[in-house]
């Protein structure tokens, strides 16, 4: 049986800078031993932690889609120890990944539905996870409308840029992009995603709104969708704490019985109103 | 399974003759105190005592553990070596509610899912000899009110009990009975058993401490909120010694260290009594004050571990009320929610 503590190797393969602060980057792993790609099965909505030996590990949520295969990528905000060495990393640098851990975007529950997709800043990580998973070849048809509102400060800080302007070019897909405050170049919408919520106000029906972002944003983005008609059960968000095992052992990201890193990080409103609110 | 007796003063020397063969680990008396150690270079074995001033957790769940190596290259620092190997080995006179403990463990470290090697490995190779409590030791003890006796084989393999001038021998497991050999060939007969029982029940009895741990749970599910909470923390130094000496919390930090080209990731105790446990990169800390540091560890041991695991995390061995320097006394703390 696989030892859950010991990381799988894995090459950086590409480091692509996302943002005009250079403080995020995303980073593309390959894996040493080429059979463990299948035993790094993944879900979106999934986290995996990041291990540097020297340095420690660092619990970041999987940015890439099952659907990408190959290598799998984890966007990074430089800040700690680990995502500060991370970030001293060059291309071809051997490290080690654990995962994938946690619980993941509810596929299952999502299938047959109308998405609605609302992410804030650099919490857009595993929702892009899920968009590409979505949008794959067959897979869109098993998915309603996909609504997506993303924003972040000013345009430099919009993550997966190439991405986005790709996302727009289909029709099936409902992208609305939007920065606090725009720049010379910017042509794109301006506003606080709360507020473009309100004004795409998607539908409640047989919808579900799949939201993350800065506290700040949750806070007045959550009354939006409920003045839309949408229930706790249809609202779902991803959960971060400070991590060491992600296998709900070392005790510390536990709010009330249940732990993040093993029952979460991914719960519906209805569900956290039944935790403690202690996260 | 069988049962035996052996002569009282013959302890020692089945110890002694077992740690001749393998690693045994039994109490020591070093200087004040008396903490399992394993036999050999000096390490004596020493029976009279009340209870270890440590619980002995740390023979599956050590202070500090290497977990795995690794070693610089010219591309980074990539591993070299998972660490994890225990010769098959012995856990000799352990207090039954310290065996108790080991089975609350194993529900976390055990699991369906995600099983903790390192702590299994160890687990699965130590035979626990448990030494029967036939006179209350402290007046701290409370072992009734938590699903323990004082004369129990929960946790145990093989299990000791004084019955006047012998010990009752009893062979609980498997694993106990293979050590058979070393408790010489006089077997029990049923008047030993009814001796046992009879001081099993004097001992239980002499239990005075009681705490109504079993009725807060309903209390605690819906009094999060409570200011009860901001009356136990005061006096707290979070100097996390209640953890430290508790038989059942296990809450670890992971850490990585360097010497030269070589490191090791090691795990080592860590305490939900601390600050620096849940703070995030960010500053932001989830368990903001001591008084939601308290109320985790209340709501751990008496919430959460029933809902998880349809247990309570405490043993009744008293050591947090006992070496606790400002005097919270948990039996209190359990006492006041039961009367919330």
């Amino acid at each position: 049986m696989q030892n859950p503590y010991i990381p799988y190797p894995v090459i950086v393969d590409k480091i692509i800078t996302e943002v005009d602060t250079k403080d995020i980057k995303t980073f593309r792993f390959k894996f040493v031993n080429p059979e463990d790609e299948q035993k790094y099965a993944y879900i979106p909505g999934q986290f995996g932690e990041l291990s540097i030996y020297g340095k420690g590990e660092s619990p970041i949520g999987i940015a890439s889609s099952p659907t990408q295969k190959g290598y799998v990528e984890f966007t990074v905000q430089k800040a700690g120890v680990v995502t500060s060495a991370l970030h001293e990393m060059e291309e071809g640098m051997m490290m080690g990944i654990r995962g994938p851990l946690g619980n993941s975007w509810p596929l299952e529950f999502l299938e047959g539905k109308n998405i609605v997709i609302v992410g804030g800043g650099f919490a857009f990580t595993t929702l892009r996870s899920l968009i590409n998973y979505m949008i794959y070849g067959d897979n869109r048809k098993r998915f309603g409308n996909i609504t997506v509102i993303y924003g972040a400060r000013n345009p430099g800080l919009l993550l997966y840029k190439d991405e986005l302007i790709e996302w727009q070019k289909r029709d099936d897909l409902n992208i609305n992009v939007t920065v606090d405050k725009g720049d010379a170049t910017w042509k794109g919408r301006e506003g606080f995603v709360p507020a473009v919520c309100k004004e795409v106000a998607p539908s409640k029906e047989n919808a579900v709104a799949v939201i993350c972002g800065p506290p700040v944003m949750i806070r007045f983005t959550l009354p939006v969708f409920f003045e839309l008609g949408f229930s706790k059960e249809n609202i779902i968000t991803s959960l971060e704490m400070r991590m060491k095992c992600g296998i709900g052992k070392c005790g510390r990201c536990n709010v009330g019985s249940k732990y993040v890193c093993k029952d979460g990080p991914v719960f519906t409103l209805a569900e956290l109103d039944k935790l403690t609110p202690e996260y | 399974m069988e049962k035996r007796l052996i002569k009282k003063d013959a302890l020692a020397g089945i110890a002694r003759k077992m740690a001749g063969d393998m690693p045994v680990w039994a109490p020591v008396k070093k200087e004040d105190n008396v903490l399992f150690a394993p036999l050999g270079s000096g390490n004596e074995p020493f029976f009279a005592f009340l209870n270890s001033k440590n619980a002995p957790k740390n023979v599956f769940f050590p202070h500090t553990e290497t977990l795995m190596k690794f070693t610089r290259t010219p591309k980074g620092m990539v591993f070299s070596a998972e660490v994890n190997k225990t010769d098959a080995s012995v856990l000799f006179g352990v207090r039954p509610c310290d065996a108790h403990s080991f089975v609350l463990l194993d529900k976390l470290f055990d699991q369906e899912k995600y099983k903790d090697g390192y702590y299994i490995e160890k687990r699965k190779n130590t035979t626990v000899i448990s030494l029967a409590c036939v006179k209350p030791p402290y007046a701290t003890c409370f072992c009734t009110s938590v699903d323990g006796e004082p004369v129990s084989a929960d946790g145990a393999d093989i299990l000791l009990t004084d019955i006047g001038g012998d010990y009752l021998v009893e062979f609980i497991t498997e694993k106990g009975e293979k050590l058979a050999k070393y408790f010489g060939e006089t077997k029990a007969d049923a008047a030993a058993d009814t001796k046992k029982s009879e001081i099993a029940t004097k001992a239980k009895e002499s239990i005075a401490s009681k705490i109504p741990a079993h009725e807060i749970k309903p209390i605690l599910d819906v009094n999060f909120d409570n200011p009860f909470w901001n009356t136990i923390h005061g006096k707290c130094l979070a100097c996390g010694t209640c953890t430290y000496m508790c038989p059942t919390c296990h809450c670890f930090d992971i850490s990585d260290e360097v010497k030269g080209s070589d490191g090791v990731r090691i795990r080592s105790w860590d305490s939900c009594m601390f600050p620096l446990f849940t703070k995030e990169t960010s500053g932001h800390n989830p368990r903001s004050s001591q008084k939601e540091r308290w109320r985790q560890r209340a709501m751990h041991k008496f919430k959460y571990y029933v809902d998880m695991f349809n247990a309570i995390a405490c043993v009744g061995c008293g050591r947090c009320v006992m070496s606790c320097p400002v005097n919270i006394d948990i039996r209190k703390v359990v006492e006041d929610i039961s009367k919330l």
